[in-house]
C-alpha cells in the first residue's frame, strides 16, 4: 500500500512520505481529515478529555500539559474567544514546525479545527515568524482548499459551528514566540510580553479568551483523536508520554528534523538518527533544548534519555527539542558569546534586570575583544546571570541566564581562558 | 530620501488585498502587521510618507506605527536595496563560518549593515537564527533560504541578483 499515513510509527510525521501530501486531495486520500469529520460527532468536553488522558505537553518549550491548560478555558460555547498556533520558531536551534508545516500544512489545519470544535472558538491565527515567509504561502494555500472543502468557515459541514482561520505573519523578533508578546504583536502592538495574571485563557487576544497552542502540539491532536489517549501512551514514559519532533544541528553528520519517541536516548540520536559525529571528531557537549538549555557534557549528552524529566535531572531542559551537537575542536567561550549576543539583541527592554543584565553579560564578551576582560568576568557573568533570574515579566531573562550559569558550571576554566585570550592585536 | 512630496498608495489589486486582510480580523489595528508587510512589498522600505498614509487609511496615529516598524527587524525605515539578504550569524550558523561570511559579504558589497551597496543591488542584514539551522551555514535573499554557503558560493549567488 503506498501514499498511506504511517500511523504506526510516527504520529506527526505520519504523512510525510507522501509525495505532494501539502495539496489537500493527496491528503484526504492518505486518511487526512477523517479523524476532525469524526469528531465533529463527539462532544467538545470529550476531547478535551481525550487530550488531557494523552498526557500531551506543550511542544512550544515549557511542557505544561495541553489537555490541563485547555480545562482552564471557559466552557461558554458562545462567548467570544480565539485560538492561536504559535509558529514563531525563533528559539535557537528550533526549526521542526517549519519542517512539519512546509511539508504537511494540512495536520496542523486538522489539529487545529477539532481543537477549536473542543475549545468553541470562532477564530484562530497561525502567527508565523516573518522569515518562513514560503511556509506562510503554503499554509495560506492550504487554508484556502480547507475554505473551499467546507472545513473552515461558517457552519462547518452542516454542524453549525463556525471556525474562521487566517495566517498571521511577524516581523523578525524572537520575544514574539512569547505568548503574550505574540498576543501584542497580533494587536498590531510593539510584541511586548506582559504580566501573568491573568493568562491569556482568561485574558488575552483583545482581552478575551484566548488559548495558545504550538504548531506540534496542535498536530498531534488528531493523531491522539484517530487512535486515543491509551495508544498515545505506548511511547514516551508516564510523565513524557508520546513522540517529539527535535531538530538536530551542530557537528552530527545528518542534521535534521526526526520524530521518535520521548525517551528516546540522545546517543541514539547521534548515533543511529544523525549518524553519528562529523568527521569522526569526539562530543564535547549538547545544547539539548535549544539555546535557553544549560549544556550538557559529553558524558552527561551520552546518559541523557530525552524526556521532560531526564533532560531535567541533568540540570538541564528538554525545551523545544532543539539540540546543538559541539565536538571536541568547539569553544565553549565562544558558543556562550554567540548566546549573549542573541539574548541582549533581543530583550525588549521593559524589565530592568533582563535589559540591563544581558547588556552586561554580552559586555563582557565585548571587553575580551578588547583585551580588557580579566578571569574574574567569569565570576561576574555568574553573578549577573543569578540576579537576573525570575525578576522579570516574562522567562527571557532567565534563559540568558540558565545557559550562562550551565556553561560556567561545565566548563569554567575553558572560559576564564577565552575570556582572557584576545584575538585582537 | 524621502520628502513629503513623496506620494504613496496602495495599486489597486494591494488595495483590494488591503480590504480582503481587514476581514480577517474582528478590529483594524489587528491588520496592522499585515499591511505593513504589503506595503512593503509594494514600496520596498517604509519612509513617512507611507507611514502617513497608513495613518490615515487605517486610522492609527503615525507615532503608533512608527513605534511598531522600529520594533521588528523586518520592517525597515531605512532605504533598502532592491534586494534584502538576510545572513545568519547565531550558534549553529557561527559553528560553520555564519559570521565570517557575513563580513565577508560586507567587505565584498563595500557596504555595512543594510546600507544598499552602491549599485542598489544588495542590502545585507546579520540576523538572529533563522529557523534553518540543518542547512548552517545559511541565509535568505529576499523570500528564500539559501543553505550551505560559503563566502564564495554566497557571493555568486548574489552576484546573479537583478
Ligand atoms: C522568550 C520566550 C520565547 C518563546 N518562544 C516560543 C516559540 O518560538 N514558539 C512556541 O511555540 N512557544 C514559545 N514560547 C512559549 C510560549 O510562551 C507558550 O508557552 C507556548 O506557545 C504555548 O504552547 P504549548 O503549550 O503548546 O507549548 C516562548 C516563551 C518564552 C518565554
Ligand atoms: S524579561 Fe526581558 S524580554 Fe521579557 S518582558 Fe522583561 S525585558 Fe522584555
Ligand atoms: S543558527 Fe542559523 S538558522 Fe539557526
Amino acid at each position: 500500500m503506498k501514499d498511506v499515513a504511517n500511523f504506526k510509527d510516527y504520529a506527526l510525521l505520519s504523512y510525510h512520505h507522501i509525495q505532494g501530501v501539502h495539496n489537500i486531495d493527496i491528503f484526504e486520500r492518505a486518511g487526512g481529515y477523517e479523524t476532525m469529520k469524526a469528531c465533529f460527532d463527539k462532544d467538545p468536553e470529550a476531547i478535551k478529555e481525550e487530550v488531557k488522558l494523552s498526557g500531551l505537553r506543550g511542544r512550544g518549550g515549557a511542557g505544561f500539559a495541553t489537555g490541563v491548560k485547555w480545562g482552564f478555558f471557559t466552557k461558554d460555547r458562545n462567548a467570544k474567544k480565539y485560538l492561536l498556533c504559535n509558529a514563531d520558531e525563533s528559539e535557537p536551534g528550533t526549526f521542526k514546525d517549519r519542517y512539519l508545516v512546509e511539508k504537511n500544512p494540512h495536520i496542523l489545519i486538522e489539529g487545529m479545527i477539532i481543537s477549536a470544535w473542543a475549545l468553541g472558538t470562532q477564530r484562530g491565527y497561525i502567527y508565523i515568524r516573518g522569515e518562513f515567509y514560503q511556509q506562510a504561502v503554503m499554509l495560506e494555500n492550504a487554508i484556502k482548499e480547507a475554505y473551499a472543502k467546507g472545513y473552515l468557515g461558517k457552519n462547518i459541514l452542516g454542524k453549525g459551528f463556525d471556525f474562521e482561520l487566517a495566517v498571521h505573519r511577524g516581523a523578525g523578533a524572537y520575544i514574539c514566540g512569547e505568548e503574550t508578546a505574540l498576543i501584542s504583536s497580533l494587536e498590531g502592538k510593539k510584541g511586548q510580553p506582559k504580566l501573568k495574571p491573568p493568562f491569556p485563557a482568561i485574558k488575552g487576544y483583545r482581552g478575551l479568551p484566548t488559548m495558545v497552542n504550538n504548531v506540534e502540539s496542535l498536530a498531534a491532536v488528531p493523531w491522539i483523536m484517530k487512535f486515543g489517549a491509551a495508544a498515545y501512551k505506548q511511547w514516551g514514559t508516564e510523565k513524557s508520554p508520546g513522540t517529539k519532533l527535535f531538530s538536530i544541528s551542530g557537528d552530527v553528520n545528518k542534521p535534521g528534523v526526526i520524530e521518535v519517541p520521548l525517551s528516546t536516548t540522545l546517543k541514539d540520536i547521534i548515533e543511529i538518527h544523525c549518524g553519528g559525529m562529523r568527521n569522526g571528531n569526539k562530543l564535547k557537549g549538547v545544547i539539548p533544548g535549544g539555546s535557553s538549555s544549560p549544556i550538557l557534557n559529553a558524558e552527561e549528552a551520552y546518559a541523557v534519555k530525552m524526556d521532560y524529566e531526564d533532560v531535567a535531572s541533568k540540570g538541564s531542559m528538554l525545551g523545544s527539542g532543539a539540540i546543538i551537537v559541539l565536538d571536541e575542536t568547539r569553544n565553549m567561550g565562544e558558543v556562550l558569546k554567540w548566546t549573549l549576543e542573541f539574548y541582549h539583541h533581543e530583550s525588549c527592554g521593559q524589565c530592568t534586570p533582563c535589559r540591563e543584565g544581558t547588556g552586561w553579560l554580552d559586555g563582557v564578551f565585548k571587553r575580551r575583544d578588547t583585551g580588557k576582560a580579566s578571569k574574574s568576568d567569569v565570576a561576574l557573568l555568574d553573578k549577573i546571570a543569578a540576579s537576573m533570574r525570575g525578576q522579570t515579566i516574562c522567562a527571557l531573562a532567565d534563559a540568558a541566564a540558565m545557559p550562562t550559569q550551565g556553561i560556567i558550571k561545565s566548563f569554567r576554566d575553558e572560559l576564564e581562558q577565552y575570556v582572557t585570550t584576545t584575538t585582537k592585536k | 530620501m524621502s520628502s513629503t512630496t513623496e506620494k504613496f498608495e496602495f495599486t489597486a489589486a494591494n488595495m483590494e488585498k488591503y480590504k480582503e486582510l481587514l476581514t480577517r480580523y474582528d478590529d483594524v489595528e489587528s491588520a496592522l502587521l499585515p499591511v505593513l508587510h504589503l506595503a512593503q512589498e509594494q514600496n520596498g522600505w517604509l519612509p513617512p510618507h507611507v507611514v502617513n498614509y497608513i495613518s490615515n487609511l487605517m486610522n492609527i496615529p503615525t507615532i503608533k506605527i512608527k513605534e511598531v516598524i522600529s520594533f521588528y527587524d523586518m520592517f525597515y525605515d531605512v532605504p533598502v536595496a532592491r534586494n534584502v539578504v538576510q545572513v545568519c550569524t547565531n550558534i549553529s550558523c557561527s559553528m560553520f563560518g555564519g559570521r565570517e561570511i557575513y563580513q565577508g559579504l560586507l567587505k565584498h558589497f563595500d557596504t555595512d549593515y543594510l546600507t544598499p551597496s552602491r549599485d542598489g543591488r544588495v542590502s545585507l542584514q546579520k540576523m538572529e537564527c533563522l529557523g534553518a539551522c540543518e542547512i548552517a551555514p545559511c541565509m535568505r535573499v529576499n523570500n528564500d533560504f539559501v543553505g550551505n554557503i560559503t563566502l564564495a558560493s554566497a557571493i555568486a549567488k548574489l552576484e546573479e541578483l537583478p
